[in-house]
């Protein structure tokens, strides 16, 4: 990367100067006698006491240990920006009481949540059952740009407009502070900002006195524990496409997600920070060394400040969102309750994706697929890159490479494959396209200041790009995917958006220019954070409309809060190194608990190419996250598995096998996923919040609270160390089972485990039930009907219990209840199952087998009761498990199975 | 007539699959469990080795066998059974369920033919191959032939050649002492004659560093496409080196080797470097005296080349600016042409030769005598320099692998060519792979003649190498697949490596059946 192409926070003047008030702080107060308390929320006026302007405030109580803090100017100049379509819908109202309320303080509480709100200055403390968990603005950083004419004479010495509105008296006042050369306009390189707005930040700090670490704000590439910016520039929050960029950084990537959570032994917390401008995030750590911690055990509180956060936007108003827990998944699912989460995808889009920029023609691309079946690797789909299409004209097809995309298409899913395509927000501007005629015509692109199609440079030249905001135009755009319309492709072709921050090459900082202006008449700067989000809008709403039954499958590179209910993720344009592959699961960990569980990395590396050894570790790891696809830059050398040497494809063989294995697992995730919003995969930190050690760890992650998988990401190592963590604050621990031997781990800490090339060192958690599929298909849509086995790893009571979820796979009848639901449950020598739910689908899939990890004796023999029905079962030792041998019920069967010890 | 045994067993099998009198019981093919034979084929895997379920998907390692009575028999992966897809021509993977058609009949014809008609190519193409055969080996021995006829006209050359020195010393002997005679009046003539030293070496040793900087590959070649990249050889300043202003510049060649450098190429590269290095100075600079060090390139035809004094120091500098030797060969006129187009801008020079100086009659001729005798002398040593070049290119030759019976060197000075959309593309066996854009622009080399590459069999596949360097990327290669047709052609060009090109060529010279039969039982082992 070229780190000069991107604004620091000197160089970009509402940063500048709402940094500022680290050191000053700031003024504003309540004014009393303006509260108003309503049967959930809580109104009220705020006065800025330097310059006497008035604010509107509101605190608001949500469902689920939720408050909602709103301010806003009380009589703007013009209407200030409120971010639309993050949310999933209007969030469930709580009720509140007031309990108190003096001169400088109410007191409100909503069932076992309190907010304290303090008058002057104007401060709020939040607790859950009584611990302060967050405080609202403690530092007095809340700095509020209230809109105002423009001055006549920049040089002169400013009276605020506001001020003679207000009659106010003349002091030294913060706006007269803004003679910021940036405020009224602003350069970057080669470009001008013409601000006609002027100054109209927003910034508010958040501190977690129960907290020791701070994580969240994806995208950056960097450590899953966010670090201190004192003495660096912000985090930085605006989509943009960074050519190579690099890891441990905190320079803005694809994505913009301002949830950022607290956590510390005792209580976990969140704040959302809903603002698409663009926005910097401060993070003031916590003293963690061994003197403040001594200190703070011994007094019982903390001595030193609490770590916090800073927010800082360029417009808007400020509108965060107070999640108070108090455990991690708490957090994850008032998040997951207000923005959403990823509906249940289609069991293929989890399964093994290939892609490369680009396959070359159809000949290329029946070629590949048919590579994996001579090599027996499985694999479930194929995509296209930009090139597939005519000029990088979007629903097009290149009519010389791909004459017959229907034909190719066939070919793929004969072999039960899917196709991905890609169609980016960029759209030539060509006469002789339609998409462009039309977008012209009907005025559907976003405009200059001046009102003409706004013009920049992308893949296909000279491009435009439409107003997704525009509900009409998302409706046009929607409409094109109608394969009566797109009628080169089926409605099993899937989407990718890319580019969609958006980028545009001659753009500054490669994207759209802020003075742009959108639907609504806002500016750009107002939403650029949403634009990919509104693409993806359009296109989930194409694919539903294409085919209603049909779940659709969409992969985006920008994102914002609540894209996850429309696409899955990936990393982008990521290296063929081994940081960036370690960077894979910081991001995606960091992803999951903001939201997008369905998240992976280019496996590999977009740019430059891997060596054997690089390629194996990567399909390993990939294959232990989400969205499983390997990609590559259209500059790199092939690498399709049987291009390397033997050793290589077999390795990757493996670990893919493994994957297609588990996604029974994955499915079942995701569908709890929907239902409660519990991340995919997590931080240790989720399951073991009292295990300091586990705050840090970013190179391991659970599959729920199922697996343990510390990928191998390290080059040239015969070993690596795995942390075990503690259940409690005295060092015990659950048991873990390696998943291949079944060896059993018991100890807490640090283990030394050795590995080979092939081995991904997993764990199954003891109390776990999971079911797998060990049969192998070419691709995963063949596995339907395929038999289940089921892996049981005991805890020391020798217990176990866990979910199995079943559908068809593809369709929405699952909403109607077209579906399995099982927990199974093992104690005392006996398996039995509980339907969640009635089970409606019906499968032809079967129990195969049942592996049961952690039992004292070798049974003899199990017996299973069907319906009244008993029938004796072989039971084989198996490494250090033992193999009940086909109890061959269906999967909407009721069942008992005994173990015999005679 | 059907052999009983469990789904999935190919025939050659199904004595294995018998349980064992008594219990009934079967042994896992690799020996290592025995089991009740009903287990055999019930959907669950017990043996290690998968044998137990050759009819099911149960087992990862298990093979299903397709029959496929009408075509040819095969064992599919059982991970491919009952995934309802159709592997077998037969169906036979499938359940009924699945509704696969028995395709085994049409695909066993189809297959026959198509057999037929491969073979029937092969035998035709062998016949073309025969006739290649003959023809290669003929140039072969032509080769040679050709080869020891050159050898004995360098002997005869290299007699005249000392022939020829002998009567150029004699009479630059008579010619210098004229000259001193002359000079000795020219002097007291005017007394400030410039004297112009004569450096025969510094023409040599320049344009040899010169060939340094062009021969980019280093192979001890200028190419076209070397010069192809200096600017200044721009000589109709439309802003690209054409190959056909390249190829002025190399006589006509493709490339010339240091010696053809020095003597064709030099003369006519010079003068443009010197206009871009602005050593052509307008008439109004040439008041000063060149520095110290600076030596005036001198012209460097052997012998003494008199210093007219009626020359005046602009037309000094103009002769010392051109090419001495350019001059001698004709090229004189070629070059004002030339230099008419070139000189667009403030430096443009009069290349003109200057005026002869007029001699008494007696040193007039000779001094035409020795010119006579060093252009004989040079005629002789360009002739002997030919014919070495054209012994260098026939020993190349007979270094390229023709194949074990000269089969392609037919193809060796052969191009064939192939358009898609954007390209034409050019294959020359033995020589090089090249592109060039259909719209006009500079052809690109995608490679250079290296080896055959063919795994199994050597004469299958082609490597190019050494190709022009891709921008921000690797040289250019290429692969060609060669295969069995009657008449030669490119049938597809490709690019699935970015800058790795891989055609597909069809000769009769690949039709050779033995090496088809002896592949196909390699296949069937």
């Amino acid at each position: 990367v070229d780190p000069s192409n991107f604004k620091t926070c000197e160089q970009s003047s509402f940063c500048r100067r709402s940094r500022k008030v680290q050191s000053t702080g700031s003024k504003y107060a309540l004014i009393p006698g303006t509260l108003n308390s309503y049967m959930d929320s809580l109104t009220g006026d705020l006065i800025n006491k330097e310059n006497h302007h008035l604010f509107s405030f509101k605190l608001e109580a949500l469902a689920g240990s939720t408050f909602r803090l709103q301010i806003d100017e009380k009589q703007p100049l013009r209407p200030r920006y409120k971010v639309e379509h993050a949310l999933k819908g209007q969030p469930e109202a709580g009720h509140i009481h007031v309990h108190k309320e003096t001169d400088g303080e109410i007191i409100i509480t909503s069932k076992h949540t309190k907010a304290v709100i303090h008058g002057d200055p104007f401060h709020i403390d939040f607790y859950e059952n009584d611990v302060l968990v967050v405080s609202v603005n403690s530092k007095n950083w809340l700095y509020f740009e209230h809109l105002r004419q423009k001055p006549k004479e920049p040089t002169e010495h400013r009276d605020g407009d506001q001020e003679d509105q207000d009659g106010a008296v003349e002091t030294p006042k913060l706006s007269d502070s803004i003679d910021d050369p940036g405020a009224w306009e602003e350069n970057f390189k080669s470009h001008h900002d013409s601000k006609p707005y002027g100054p109209e930040a927003v910034a508010l700090d958040f501190s977690f006195p129960a907290a020791e670490v701070l994580f969240g704000i994806p995208e950056h590439a960097d450590s899953f524990v966010l670090k201190s910016t004192s003495g660096t520039d912000p985090y930085r929050l605006y989509n943009l496409d960074v050519f190579e960029y690099v890891v441990d950084s905190k320079m803005a990537l694809y994505g913009s997600v301002p949830v950022i959570y607290g956590h510390g032994a005792q209580r976990t917390a969140g704040v959302y920070w809903q603002n698409a401008a663009e926005t910097w995030v401060d993070i003031q750590t916590s003293e963690t060394n061994v003197v403040s911690s001594l200190v703070n055990f011994v007094s019982g509180s903390r001595k030193t400040p609490p770590p916090g956060a800073h927010f800082i936007s360029e417009s808007g108003i400020v509108d965060a969102f107070i999640l108070l827990g108090p455990k991690p998944l708490d957090v994850f699912k008032q998040y997951a309750a207000l923005t959403g989460t990823h509906e249940l995808p289609q069991l293929f889009s989890l399964a093994y994706h290939q892609s490369r920029w680009n396959y070359n023609d159809e000949r290329d691309v029946t070629a590949v697929s048919a590579k994996f079946d001579e090599f027996n690797i499985p694999m479930d789909t194929m995509w296209l890159d930009i090139e597939y299409t005519d000029g990088k004209r979007y629903f097009t097809w290149d009519k010389f490479k791909f004459p017959q995309p229907l034909t190719m298409i066939k070919n793929l899913t004969e072999l039960g494959r899917h196709l991905v395509v890609i169609i980016d927000p960029h759209i030539k501007r060509d006469n002789g396209y339609f998409f462009h005629q039309d977008c012209t015509e009907k005025g559907y692109y976003v405009k200059t200041r001046e009102g003409n199609d706004y013009e920049g440079w992308c893949w296909p030249g000279s491009a435009s790009y439409p107003d997704f905001f525009n509900p009409d135009v998302r409706q046009y755009y929607a409409s094109q995917f109608d394969t009566s319309r797109f009628q080169t492709v089926t409605a099993d072709v899937m989407l990718w958006n890319d580019m969609n921050e958006p980028s545009v090459f001659n753009g500054p900082e490669i994207t759209a220019p802020k003075d742009l202006i959108h639907y609504g008449n806002w500016e750009h700067r107002d939403v650029h954070n949403l634009y990919g989000h509104m693409h993806l809008m359009g296109t989930f709403a194409g694919l539903q409309q294409r085919d209603p039954n049909q779940r659709p499958f969409i992969l985006t590179r920008a994102h914002f809060a609540g894209s996850q209910r429309y696409a899955a993720i990936w990393t982008g344009d990521n290296l063929a190194d081994w940081t960036h592959l370690q960077h894979s699961i910081k991001m995606c960990l960091t992803e999951a608990v903001a939201g997008f569980s369905f998240c992976g990395a280019d496996v590999g590396g977009f740019f430059g190419n891997p060596d054997s050894e690089l390629l194996e570790r990567w399909y390993q790891t990939g294959a232990f996250l989400p969205f499983f696809r390997a990609h590559a830059h259209i500059d790199t050398k092939r690498r399709e598995p049987w291009l390397y040497p033997e050793r290589t494809r077999l390795v990757i063989q493996n670990a893919i096998r493994k994957r297609y294995s588990y996604l029974s697992l994955w499915y079942t995730a995701f569908f709890e996923l929907e239902q409660t919003g519990a991340p995919v995969i997590r931080p240790l930190l989720t399951h073991y919040p009292f295990d300091k050690e586990t705050f840090g760890i970013d190179n391991q992650l659970l599959v729920q609270d199922r697996l343990l998988v510390k990928p191998v990401m390290q080059q040239g190592v015969s070993k690596v160390d795995v942390y075990f963590p503690a259940i409690d604050d005295k060092k015990n621990g659950d048991l873990w089972y390696d998943v291949e031997t079944y060896e059993r781990q018991d100890r807490v800490g640090y283990v030394t485990v050795p590995v080979t090339e092939y081995k991904i060192p997993v764990w199954q958690r003891g109390g776990s039930i999971l079911a797998k599929k060990e049969r192998q298909r070419r691709a995963s849509t063949l596995m339907l009907h395929d038999p289940y086995t089921l892996i049981i790893c005991l805890d020391r009571e020798r217990k176990a219990v866990g979910t199995l979820y079943l559908d068809d796979e593809k369709s929405y009848a699952y909403r109607e209840g077209q579906y399995i639901y099982v927990s199974y449950e093992f104690a005392d020598n006996q398996l039995t199952n509980n339907f969640i739910g009635k089970p409606k689908y019906k499968s032809d899939a079967w129990i195969e087998r049942i592996v049961i990890a952690g039992l004292e004796r070798v049974p003899s023999g199990a017996k299973i009761t069907v319906n009244g029905v008993q029938q004796a079962l072989e039971v084989t030792r198996q490494g250090g498990a033992v193999v009940v041998r086909k109890p061959a019920v269906k999967m909407d069967i009721d069942f008992v199975l005994t173990l015999n010890y005679e | 007539t059907e052999v009983p045994r469990p789904r999935g067993v190919s025939l050659i099998k199904a004595a294995l699959y018998q349980p064992r009198g008594g219990d009934n019981s079967w042994t896992c093919l690799d020996g290592s469990k025995t089991i009740p034979f009903v287990q055999v084929n019930d959907d669950y895997c017990d043996c290690p080795d998968g044998s137990d379920e050759p009819g099911t998907s149960a087992c990862a390692q298990g093979q299903f066998h397709c029959l496929n009575k009408g075509h040819e028999s095969v064992d599919i992966p059982s991970s491919r059974v009952q995934d309802g897809v159709c592997d077998c021509c037969d169906g036979s993977d499938e359940s009924q369920v699945v509704g696969c058609a028995n395709t085994c009949a049409e695909l066993g014809a189809a297959a026959a033919i198509q057999r037929r008609n491969q073979a029937e190519l092969h035998r035709q193409g062998a016949e073309k191959r025969l006739e290649m055969i003959t023809r290669g080996r003929q140039l072969r021995a032509d080769r040679e032939t050709r080869r020891m006829e050159l050898e004995r006209r360098i002997k005869d050359q290299e007699a005249l050649k000392s022939e020829k020195q002998q009567i150029k010393i004699n009479a630059e002997a008579l010619e210098s002492d004229a000259l001193e005679v002359f000079k000795e009046q020219q002097r007291e003539l005017d007394a400030d004659t410039v004297q112009a030293e004569e450096e025969p070496q510094q023409m040599r040793h320049e344009a040899s560093l010169s060939f340094a900087v062009y021969d980019i590959n280093k192979d001890g070649f200028v190419e076209v496409t070397e010069l192809m990249v200096d600017i200044n050889l721009d000589r109709d300043r439309n802003g690209v080196v054409t190959v056909e202003e390249a190829k002025y510049f190399l006589d006509e060649r493709e490339r010339v080797d240091l010696d053809a450098f020095v003597t064709l190429a030099w003369p006519r590269i010079k003068p443009l470097k010197m206009l871009a290095e602005g050593l052509f100075q307008p008439p109004h600079a040439e008041e000063q005296v060149p520095p110290v060090g600076e030596v005036p390139v001198e012209a460097t035809t052997e012998g003494v080349q008199p210093t007219p004094p009626q020359q005046t120091e602009e037309q000094v500098d103009m002769e010392d600016s051109t090419d001495g030797e350019a001059d001698e060969e004709g090229d004189e006129d070629q070059y004002d042409d030339e230099d008419g187009d070139v000189g667009v801008g403030e430096a443009s020079p009069e290349v003109e030769a200057p005026a002869p100086p007029i001699y008494d009659p007696e040193t007039q001729r000779l001094v035409e005598q020795a010119n006579e005798a060093r252009n004989a002398l040079d005629e002789v040593e360009r002739n002997i320099r030919e014919i070495e070049q054209e012994v260098k290119e026939i020993d190349e030759q007979s270094a390229k692998d023709y194949g074990p019976q000269e089969e392609w060197a037919v193809l060796d000075g052969e191009c064939y060519n192939f358009e898609d959309r954007e390209y034409v593309y050019t294959l020359c066996p033995f020589d090089r792979a090249s592109q060039k854009p259909r719209n006009g622009g500079a052809e690109t080399t995608l490679g250079r003649w290296e080896q055959w590459i063919g795994e199994g069999y050597k004469y299958s596949k082609q490597k190019y190498g050494n190709g022009a360097a891709c921008w921000n990327g690797p040289q250019r290669s290429a692969i060609i697949d060669i295969r069995c047709a009657l008449e030669p052609r490119i049938t597809s060009v490709g690019e699935p490596n970015r800058c790795e090109y891989y055609f597909e060529f069809e000769t009769p010279a690949a039709c050779d059946s033995e090496a088809q039969q002896a592949e196909n039982v390699h296949d069937e082992l």
